[in-house]
């Protein structure tokens, strides 16, 4: 545990309480990591009420799965790995049913400061929500979950290296295109 | 705290099931298990079966030797599947691909070392007795697969055809490096027709039940 940042040993330490049956410890889980779950659920979904809904399918998942978490490994990744589920199941389901969305629904998607600082907000956001899911999802845990690219890999399922590449190369195709968007201009 | 207060819903959900729980054992303490289970498993069906006559005559490594890294590599990937089954330890597919192939080069590569080995002078077999090692491999690795199950039901598999896959592979190689104590046949074409089909099959199951699983759980919502 010696090589967690203090914020990780408080997770870890609530975590480890909430697993004792300390009720008042899961609450203070639930107000610490409800806004980054909220931004990561936007990534996979466009609308308020169905990230209401997948904040609280996860939370009950995770209360379900608590026995899972093996203490003194980072919470975060554990969790964003059953939120990830959680939302890739909904996405599943809804292709099943066939639902689409219109243009016009387009959400709040959550901007990493690291895309921020490339131009424009607004042009930012509507060409971060361009890019693939799986690149955008990549650079939301990396750059503004501040979650290691080792952490990243265990929660995607691919490697620290392949994540690293993705979220350069998304960098890179948002650069490109707010170059050309400028020029155009 | 920053964010909003727990929901009323969520709350009482929660509390309606606030008993202590006890954490997952390390993955070391679950591979353990496994660990066990394999030798208990070898020492039971030593003990009830007849060894293959050419044991004397092979040589340590190509009887004992072939069996323990057989059973080392399929443990191996049982512990892959043991961790893919905990949220947040993802293995990526590359890396998935890789064991799994590295299980059945091993196979294969016991199965030229024996061929090479008898120098081809292995019994050659009666029909039908390919059909009984493929069976015999597949209740050999029932225990392993029990055991395996058990421990990844108590964990939350979030890609369970990939643990299908692994621990499939691995029950498979274990059981498969049990039989080769057993069948008197080194012929190259009946170990990879039978044996090597023994494990395919296994990891099929493997990967079929987590598929099975999955469609089950989204439907379930």
């Amino acid at each position: 545990m010696d090589d967690l940042s203090p914020d990780q040993k408080r997770l870890v330490t609530l975590m480890v309480g909430y697993q004792k049956g300390n009720m008042d410890d899961f609450a203070v889980l639930y107000a610490e990591l409800e806004q980054p779950l909220r931004r990561y659920l936007w990534t996979f979904v466009r609308d308020t009420a169905t990230v209401d809904d997948l904040l609280q399918t996860t939370f009950l998942q995770v209360h379900r799965a608590r026995h899972t978490y093996t203490p003194p490994r980072p919470v975060r990744p554990w969790l964003y790995a059953i939120t990830r589920h959680t939302a890739l199941m909904h996405l599943r389901s809804r292709r099943r049913r066939k639902e689409y969305l219109a243009d016009e629904d387009l959400p709040e998607v959550p901007v990493p400061p690291e895309v921020e600082r490339l131009g424009d907000r607004l042009m930012v956001r509507k060409l971060l929500l361009e890019l693939p899911r799986s690149d955008r999802e990549i650079l939301t845990l990396h750059h503004l979950m501040g979650l290691s690219f080792a952490e990243v890999a265990s929660v995607v399922g691919i490697s620290a290296g392949a994540a690293k590449v993705r979220a350069h190369r998304a960098i890179r195709s948002l650069r490109e295109r707010l170059a050309s968007e400028g020029a155009e201009r | 705290m920053t964010g909003h207060p727990l929901p009323e819903a969520l709350r009482k959900a929660v509390e309606a099931d606030s008993r202590p729980v006890r954490a997952l054992p390390a993955l070391w303490r679950r591979i353990l298990a496994i660990v066990i289970a394999a030798v208990a498993l070898l020492a039971a069906v030593v003990v009830t079966h007849t060894l293959r006559p050419d044991l004397e005559t092979l040589s340590i490594w190509l009887g004992w030797g072939a069996t323990i890294v057989e059973i080392i590599v399929g443990i191996s990937l049982i512990g892959l599947a043991l961790r893919e089954s905990v949220p947040g330890q993802a293995i990526p597919r590359p890396a998935v691909a890789i064991a799994v192939a590295t299980g059945l080069v091993v196979n294969f590569l016991v199965a030229i070392a024996t061929w090479v080995g008898t120098k081809g002078s292995g019994m050659t077999g009666m029909p039908g007795c390919g059909v009984i090692c493929m069976r015999t491999g597949i209740w050999i690795a029932i225990p392993a697969v029990l055991v395996t199950l058990i421990l990844v039901l108590r964990a939350l598999p979030l890609r369970p055809c990939v643990v299908g896959l692994l621990g499939g592979a691995g029950a498979g190689l274990m059981a498969d490096g049990i039989n080769h104590l057993l069948c008197p046949l080194s012929d190259l074409r009946h170990v990879l027709v039978w044996h090597t089909g023994a494990i395919l099959c296994l990891m099929a199951a493997g990967w079929l039940a987590g598929k099975t699983w999955e469609i089950l759980r989204s439907r379930r919502g």
